[in-house]
């Protein structure tokens, strides 16, 4: 059934494979992987890492490109045009993901990090992770969210809208928070750094989308392109992400050795962020009565991260070494089973939202 | 009726040639997944035998045939002068291998 009238909500193994559904525990082997690889194998990162121009390392770079472009190339800016069509859905869910979102984050990870943590976490690696947690609040989620909506049957169309809309307000709004928020956390990075960094892995990526999508539909056709095309770039994406993770922790294996209590550490404020960006979206939705099939895909694109943006910007700002590039991987590390839960609270919550209809209506 | 075409679309389809293909577009989750949406475009179909033509009110629609009596409604928006079609009461779905 496709109708959010009367279709039952999918069930996880319906909209996720294995893969997907156990994306915990392939991050959790990379981590492995990559610690080992770091210890047994050094020359590897080491060889991997002359490859660099102009300080950005070209292994690492073809990697993240190979992660984003995939996600960038399926976006229909066409769906802008419908931005009218559910107001109070998309008021909802760009104040959240871009006036709360970062800031909560930010305020969440500070409180922990430096406050709570004080004790277990030194002081320049909680400013790292205090970074890498910023990295992440200030990248709403732009692929993931289609596979949200469908598990709790939300609206396709407003989920494409919500989509376009906020990678455009990302391309714009992206750097300025993350400066603002690095800057008020003293720490220092160079705006010509994050400049470069929002380029390489942002507008590079979505122009190179944008071209290949109208160049290959001018070709081939919309259907060839969605259903050849995507399909064979689509396994990209999650590939990247988990070799990029390997090559991460074959730097960071000393780091993880030395405090792998840190990742849990790590964890908690980013646990808490996410429980708190989906229930103040999903709590507002409900307050001005919006349908459950806006609120649900709603609140979960700002509970859930572009963390391919956030590994990206970090290693880019602050290196592969950096505690900064490992705080956005926990960010990962902890994204499908905390999002599964959400959806799970999305479908028994349905009842309280204006457009339940049964299958005997 | 298995589908709808909203009058405004209908005009605006007209204008545009009269035919629609509605069909399923893949999206793919950046941790795996995929979820497929409901699509219109105004254009006729890449391979027409794949879908279920449909004749309303002047206009042609090539619906892909899940998506028949799923009582959607294809509906046209847009602003400064710009407009796209799209479906209106469609959740993502996932269509079989």
């Amino acid at each position: 059934m496709t109708t959010h009238q009367k279709s039952p909500s999918p069930s996880t193994a319906e909209g996720m494979g294995l893969f997907e559904r156990l994306l915990s525990l392939w991050v959790a082997l990379a981590i492995v992987i990559g610690v080992l690889l770091g210890q047994f194998a050094p020359a590897v990162p080491d060889a991997l890492s002359r490859f660099e121009y102009a300080q950005v390392s070209i292994p690492v770079a073809i990697l993240i490109w190979a992660m984003i472009f995939p996600m960038m190339a399926q976006i229909d800016f066409t769906a802008i045009l419908g931005v009218r069509r559910e107001p109070k859905g998309l008021i909802i869910t760009t104040t959240v993901n871009w006036l709360i979102k970062p800031f909560s984050m930010f305020a969440i990870a500070w409180f922990f990090l430096t406050v709570v943590f004080q004790p277990l976490i030194p002081e320049d690696l909680a400013s790292q992770y205090l970074a890498g947690a910023i990295l992440l609040g200030a990248a709403p989620c732009t692929a993931m969210v289609f596979v949200w909506s469908y598990l709790t049957r939300g609206d396709a169309a407003y989920t494409l809208v919500q989509v376009s809309l906020n990678d455009l307000i990302m391309l714009f709004a992206f750097a300025p928070i993350v400066v603002f928020l690095l800057d008020v956390s003293n720490i220092q990075v160079p705006w010509d750094t994050v400049a470069l960094s929002v380029l390489l892995y942002i507008v590079i990526p979505l122009a190179a989308g944008v071209v290949t999508r109208r160049t290959l539909i001018a070709r081939h056709g919309s259907e060839w392109y969605d259903n050849v095309f995507l399909k064979r770039i689509g396994p990209i994406t999650p590939a990247g992400l988990i070799l990029t993770l390997v090559l991460l922790f074959a730097f960071q294996g000393e780091v993880i050795l030395q405090a792998p209590l840190h990742i849990v550490l790590i964890a908690v404020p980013l646990i808490i962020q996410t429980f708190f960006i989906f229930f103040i979206a999903y709590g507002w939705a409900k307050a001005w009565k919006v349908p459950h099939r806006v609120a649900a895909p709603g609140a979960m694109i700002g509970a859930s991260n572009f963390f391919e943006l956030a590994v990206a910007a970090a290693i880019s700002l602050f290196g592969l070494q950096s505690g900064a590039a490992l705080a956005t991987v926990v960010g990962v590390l902890v994204e499908v089973p905390l999002m599964l839960a959400l959806v799970r609270i999305a479908n028994n919550t349905r009842h309280h939202f204006p457009d339940v209809r049964t299958a005997s209506d | 009726m298995t589908i709808e075409v909203t009058p405004r679309a209908r005009e605006w389809l007209r204008r545009k040639g009269g035919v629609a293909t509605v069909r399923l577009s893949p999206r793919h989750g950046c941790c795996g997944g995929r979820a497929d949406i409901a699509v219109a475009e105004a254009r006729p179909p890449d391979w027409p035998e794949r879908y279920v033509r449909l004749e309303l009110e002047g206009v042609t629609l090539h619906v892909d045939s899940t998506l028949v009596d799923q009582q959607l409604t294809v509906d046209v928006e847009g602003f400064l002068g710009l407009g796209h079609l799209f479906v209106a009461g469609a959740s993502p779905t996932r269509a079989n291998e």
